[in-house]
This record gives structure tokens, C-alpha cells and sequence, in this order.
């Protein structure tokens, strides 16, 4: 073909469009190409962004289609019908909810704005190797040749797979995510959760929601709908899942957390995704080779935080940082120049995160977090607070609810554990 | 000498769930994302066929509002030369009557072509009228349910299906056929072609500026067709019961209850 691309961006989700939009404003020409019928077509996320490394990486994030800025948090601890939450109302205006599919969107059109060529429908199968670096993309019998290339293909990285980049991925590296939009009426939410026209809830739960496996719920408010879901992490699930993750989802939504605030909405919209689950072990050895950087959730870049998620800023993050690191690399696309990347990365928030939060799937595959704490919270809190007569001191509910479930020096072990990793 | 291709395409939207307004009776399409009619696209195929066996061009038309355009990259994305959006709003509101005439006067304003493919039906009206219409406007020969198409340099051999039995038809130029739905497997979109599509957007836009149809025969005041009613299909609550036990024993319960429900 004869069209050629300084730089041509592999995927038009949060990262691929930070790198798009911040290489096109530099003047680069840049093809952004993306297998879904729109941006934002193919990915799917809880809920919430984190504003930030957004406005840093985007001009104009005021014009986003923002739907509520999150000022109530919630962590809740589920055993069966009874639960335990923790709330914090604060100031807010560091996150906000929105659909990703049309905060996605609003990335690629700023690409688009700032010159980029965005081709939809188009699958990228592999990377063009020639003389032992990345020359650009293989699409079908097509070839389109760029000076560089940047990989923001997401979690499933089949580019990278069949570029024998990156190992195969394995039920330890993902988690699965399901999440159920659910339509309510004007007001509810205002009224359901004590909040302004544009101020949101995060509400993130665990227990006996995920049957006891690995994982946990998420619940958002956007603006007329609440994104209700659930995230299940693979390597446990494969032996120790019961049944359908669609009817853990269900009962969710019909259970006692929730079933107030849903009843009367529609369910709008059900999608499923693959989550990157442990940093570390999806992570590719390199974040460059000569000729290709790797941004986003295919550089395994969401951080679990153990009460939050975040995604979404830093893949945008990361993709603003390949478009500098291109920039100063001036043509030289080794992978040694290119390596700029990577530092950058590692040494900004994202890098830090990651390192900081690299405990957290270590601590997520402690089943009991799942299955004996829940009960044993629950257990004690109904000791203290439900009684006809007499009621219980907190030593005695403690050790009556912890009684055959889980011992004590186990549970200052895992305490313990618990607050090194968090 | 190749064969010059005109193809019609309707952008619709892309669901089953279909909300219809109560007072108008027509279709909601409000943030329903859209997609090319999938039995447009066995004739876009069907047509990008006979040009590459025998040589031409394509060129698809499509009357609609200005956010059809992304339907028409999507044919150009799967090869087709060239795209025309026929847009007005003077043309809003149309039946098929109305819509045939704009699109045969389209086609007669593009002027050369030997061959016009359309779709069989559309999956949000179903008529199937397009076609026939089209091709009475402009006293073409016509064939739907085609399967396969031969050129002979004069004419068409077109193979039709039918349920009981296939039936070979000889036209001559130019004619109109619909492609019979399924009967191809649309061609996925190439990264040439759309590239080419998104770098040279070879999508013009006509109005009826460029038409010149009177106003009366077009859109709403050129539709004589009148929804009078559309009924709905009564919803019937779930009855929510399991049979349990073993299988045979469940089984039996399931087929009494569906005798009782008169359902069997």
C-alpha cells in the first residue's frame, strides 16, 4: 500500500487513543486501528476513572461525557443475607463514573480532531517483522508499514501471542469481569443514595457474593443507571466454580445489598471481559523491542488496590508516555531508545502503583478473605448488636464467632498479611 | 468490457428488541446503534463478486440521514469503489414507494450502470417492496431470491432458489436482482479498503438540490402508505415452575403441564 504511517497504533481503546491523540498533536502521522465497529465497541470497565493522569493525558476533559463525579464510597463484607459496610462521603472530584464505550469514543474523536486516522473493523493479526524489528502491521493480505508501532491491543494480546512476544495467556493471569448496566428512573439515585445531580457512588463488596472464590462486586452509579457487577479471578475458579457466573451476577441483583435500588429498573446491557488479574504475571518481559512499545492492559498496566480498581487513567497514562518517548526518541526507534518508555513509566504513578500494589493478588488468593472472614465478621457483629436480654462483650462475640471456623493465630497471621499488602 | 454495479444499502438499527413509538406507530431508533442491513450485505458481496470475476465497478447508494455514511464505509471497507449518500430532508419520512422513486432517480442520475443488486428485505420493515419498486421506476427486468449471477455480455443468466425447486432466468441488460438472504457470506472489511475508504472518502453526498424531484413525490407527502395500527404481541408472564426429580418423571410433568396449558 502506498499510504505510509510515521507511527500506526494498535488498538482505539483508553491507552491506543492517549497515544493517537498525543502523537498526532506532535505532528506525527499516525494510523489508529481499532477491530471494533467504534471505539469503545470492544471494552468493557466497572465504573469509575480517575480524573487526573485523564486531564494530563487529554485536553478538555470538562467536554467528556462525564456522568458523576464519586463522593460516597462504600466497602461492604457479604455473608448470605448479612452484610458489613464502611462508608466515606467526602469532598469527591478525584474519580468519576461514566459508559466507557462513550468515554472511549470521545478519546478517539480528540485523536481524530488532532489528525489521526482512525480505521474501525479492521483485526490487526500480527506485527510485520522485517529484519528483526517491528515494521508495522499484518492485517489479513494487507500490510501497512509505520516507523514504529504502538501496541495498546488490551488484555487479550493475541499481536504480542502470535509475535511470540508474550506467553499465552492462563487462567492465573485474568480474571473475569461481568457486569449487568441496569436502567433506573430519573431521581432514584439522587434519592437511593443521598447524592447531588452530578455526584456518584463507588461501592465495592466481597464474600460470599463470588461463593467464596477469589474475587469480588462492584457497584456505580452513572447518571440514569447503576453498573452492577462481579469479577471472579480465574485460577481458582476452574476448579472451585459451582455454576454460571451469569447467575452469581443474578443473585446479586436480586439480594438483599441490592434488590432495593433495582427493582424497578431494566437491565440494559450484560458484558463480560477479561481482566488482567496478576500485574506481575501478565506483565510482558519488555515494554519495547525495536520498533514497538506496549501500553495499557496489554502491558498488564491495571492495578488492583485491593478496595479500588483503577485502568483506565493509567492506560491513557501510558499511552501519552509512549507518545513522548517516541517524540524524544527523533527516529531513532531502537529498542534501546525506545526504552525511555519503560522508565518512564516505571518511575510516574503507574510504575509506583504497580510496585506498591504488587502484593495484592498474593493476598486475593487467601481463601479465607472470601469464606471464613466474612462469616466471622458478620457472625460477630450480630453478636454485639442483636440481642433479647443480656448482650455480649466484643471478646466473647470474637471468640464465640470465630469457634471452629478459623484460629486465632491464623487470623493475626493473615491480619498481619493483610496490612503489609494493602 | 466490465460490468458497471449499483448496490443498495440501508442503514439499520441493530436489534431485535425493536421499540416502536405508540403514537406514530414507526420505529424508535434513537440510541440504537446501527449497522448495514445484513441481507444488503449478501448483495454487496454478490455484486463485489461479479466485478471481481468480471471486471467493473461498485458503487453503492444508500438514502438516509448523514449518519449512514459509517454504513457506506463499511461497504467501501469491503470493497466497493464508490458510495453515494442520498440525503435530504424532504426525503425524511418515506414508505417504499417514495424511497424507490428517490433511489431510481438516483440511479438514473448515475446513468451508466449494467447491473443494480439490492437485498432481499430489511431486517427492521421487512417489505421486500425496494426491488420490485425500483425496477418498475425504472422498467428493468427483475429477478429476486438470486443465488448466482452470469454474465454474458449482452445479458444475465441469474439462478433464483425457491423452497421446492431453482429456476434459471435469462435478462438482458441492465436489470435489477435481489439477492436471496443468506445465500452468500459477506466478506469481512479489509484494512486497504478501508483505509482507502477513510484517506480518499469516496463518498459523495446528493441532495435533493441535486435530484430536483418534486417535493410532493418524495419523503412523507410522497408516501401514501398510512400505519393505522400496530398491535402488539400480548406479553404472557413466565410461569417461573421447575420440574424437579428425575428425568423421566420431570419430563412427564413438563409435557402434563404444557397439555394442560393447552400448549401441546
Amino acid at each position: 500500500m502506498g499510504d505510509r504511517f510515521d507511527v500506526v497504533v494498535i488498538g482505539a481503546g483508553p491507552a491506543g487513543s492517549s497515544a493517537a491523540y498525543n502523537l498526532a498533536k506532535r505532528g506525527f502521522k499516525v494510523a489508529l486501528i481499532e477491530r471494533g465497529r467504534k471505539p469503545g465497541s470492544k471494552n468493557m470497565f466497572g465504573g469509575r476513572v480517575y480524573a487526573k493522569p485523564l486531564e494530563e493525558a487529554f485536553d478538555g476533559l470538562d467536554k467528556a461525557p462525564i456522568h458523576r463525579w464519586v463522593v460516597k464510597e462504600r466497602l461492604s463484607i457479604v455473608n448470605g443475607e448479612e452484610y458489613v459496610t464502611l462508608e466515606y462521603s467526602g469532598s469527591g472530584g478525584k474519580s468519576f463514573t461514566t459508559y466507557l464505550t462513550d468515554l472511549t469514543d470521545w478519546m478517539a474523536s480528540k485523536a481524530v480532531d488532532a489528525g489521526a486516522t482512525l480505521i474501525t473493523e479492521v483485526v490487526v493479526d500480527r506485527l510485520l517483522i522485517r529484519d528483526g524489528r517491528v515494521a508495522g502491521i499484518v492485517s489479513g493480505s494487507d500490510e501497512l508499514e509505520a516507523d514504529v508501532v504502538v501496541d495498546a491491543e488490551g488484555v487479550n494480546r493475541l499481536v504480542l501471542e502470535k509475535s511470540g512476544l508474550v506467553e499465552r495467556l492462563t487462567p492465573r493471569h485474568v480474571a473475569l469481569g461481568v457486569k449487568e448496566v441496569i436502567k433506573v428512573e430519573k431521581g432514584d439515585i439522587e434519592k437511593f443514595f443521598g447524592l447531588g445531580e452530578d455526584e456518584g457512588l463507588a461501592w465495592v463488596f466481597m464474600g460470599s457474593v463470588s461463593d467464596g472464590l477469589p474475587g469480588g462486586g462492584f457497584f456505580y452509579t452513572n447518571r440514569d443507571s447503576l453498573s452492577l457487577g462481579l469479577v471472579i479471578y480465574l485460577e481458582k475458579a476452574v476448579e472451585g466454580m459451582k455454576r454460571h457466573i451469569y447467575d452469581m451476577v443474578e443473585d446479586l441483583r436480586i439480594g438483599p445489598l441490592f434488590s432495593k435500588y433495582v427493582e424497578n429498573g431494566r437491565v440494559m446491557e450484560y458484558s463480560a471481559h477479561m481482566i488482567p488479574a496478576d500485574p506481575r504475571a501478565i506483565r510482558p518481559p519488555r515494554l519495547v523491542w525495536d520498533g514497538l512499545l506496549v501500553t495499557g492492559d496489554a502491558a498488564g498496566l491495571l492495578i488492583n488496590m485491593g478496595y479500588t480498581y483503577r485502568g483506565v487513567d493509567t492506560a491513557a497514562y501510558s499511552g501519552m508516555l509512549a507518545a513522548k518517548a517516541i517524540e524524544e526518541a527523533e527516529g531513532d526507534y531502537s529498542a534501546s531508545s525506545l526504552k525511555r518508555y519503560e522508565e518512564m513509566l516505571m518511575k510516574s504513578y503507574v510504575g509506583r502503583d504497580l510496585e506498591k500494589f504488587k502484593g495484592v493478588h498474593d493476598l486475593y488468593m487467601n481463601p479465607r478473605l472470601f469464606k471464613e472472614y466474612p462469616i466471622l465478621l458478620t457472625g460477630l457483629l450480630r453478636r454485639l448488636y442483636e440481642f433479647d436480654y443480656g448482650g455480649y462483650r466484643l471478646s466473647e462475640a470474637f471468640s464465640e464467632a470465630r469457634r471452629g471456623l478459623v484460629s486465632l493465630p491464623r487470623i493475626i497471621l493473615d491480619l498481619l498479611e493483610v496490612y503489609r499488602k494493602l | 468490457m466490465g460490468l458497471d454495479i449499483i448496490v443498495g444499502i440501508k442503514y439499520v438499527p441493530n436489534t431485535t428488541n425493536v421499540n416502536i413509538d405508540p403514537k406514530t406507530g414507526t420505529l424508535v431508533r434513537e440510541g440504537v446503534p446501527s449497522v448495514v442491513n445484513p441481507h444488503d450485505l449478501v448483495a454487496v458481496e454478490l455484486a463485489l463478486r461479479l466485478r471481481d470475476r468480471y471486471g467493473g465497478s461498485v458503487t453503492a447508494i444508500s438514502m438516509a440521514p448523514p449518519h449512514a455514511v459509517a454504513g457506506l464505509e463499511h461497504v467501501l471497507g469491503m470493497g466497493v469503489d464508490r458510495a453515494i449518500l442520498v440525503s435530504d430532508r424532504v426525503f425524511a419520512g418515506a414508505d417504499t414507494l417514495a424511497t424507490s422513486y428517490v433511489l431510481a432517480k438516483t440511479i438514473e442520475r448515475i446513468g451508466r450502470y449494467d447491473l443494480i443488486v439490492m437485498g432481499q428485505e430489511t431486517i427492521d420493515s421487512s417489505t421486500g417492496h425496494i426491488g420490485a419498486q425500483v425496477a418498475s421506476w425504472l422498467d428493468l427486468p427483475y429477478v429476486y431470491y438470486a443465488i448466482e449471477v452470469e454474465y454474458t455480455g449482452d445479458g444475465f443468466i441469474v439462478t433464483r432458489e425457491l423452497e421446492d425447486r431453482i429456476e434459471k432466468y435469462r435478462l438482458s441488460k441492465p436489470a435489477l436482482i435481489s439477492a436471496k438472504m443468506y445465500s452468500l457470506e459477506p466478506r469481512q472489511v479489509t484494512l486497504r479498503d478501508k483505509l482507502r475508504a477513510v484517506l480518499e472518502r469516496p463518498i459523495e453526498t446528493w441532495s435533493n438540490k441535486d435530484l430536483g424531484l418534486d417535493p410532493n413525490c418524495v419523503g412523507l407527502r410522497g408516501s401514501p402508505t398510512i400505519v393505522s395500527k400496530v398491535e402488539f404481541t400480548p406479553k404472557v408472564p413466565r410461569k417461573n415452575i421447575i420440574f424437579e426429580g428425575d428425568l423421566r418423571e420431570a419430563v412427564r410433568k413438563l409435557v402434563q403441564a404444557l397439555v394442560e396449558e393447552g400448549v401441546i
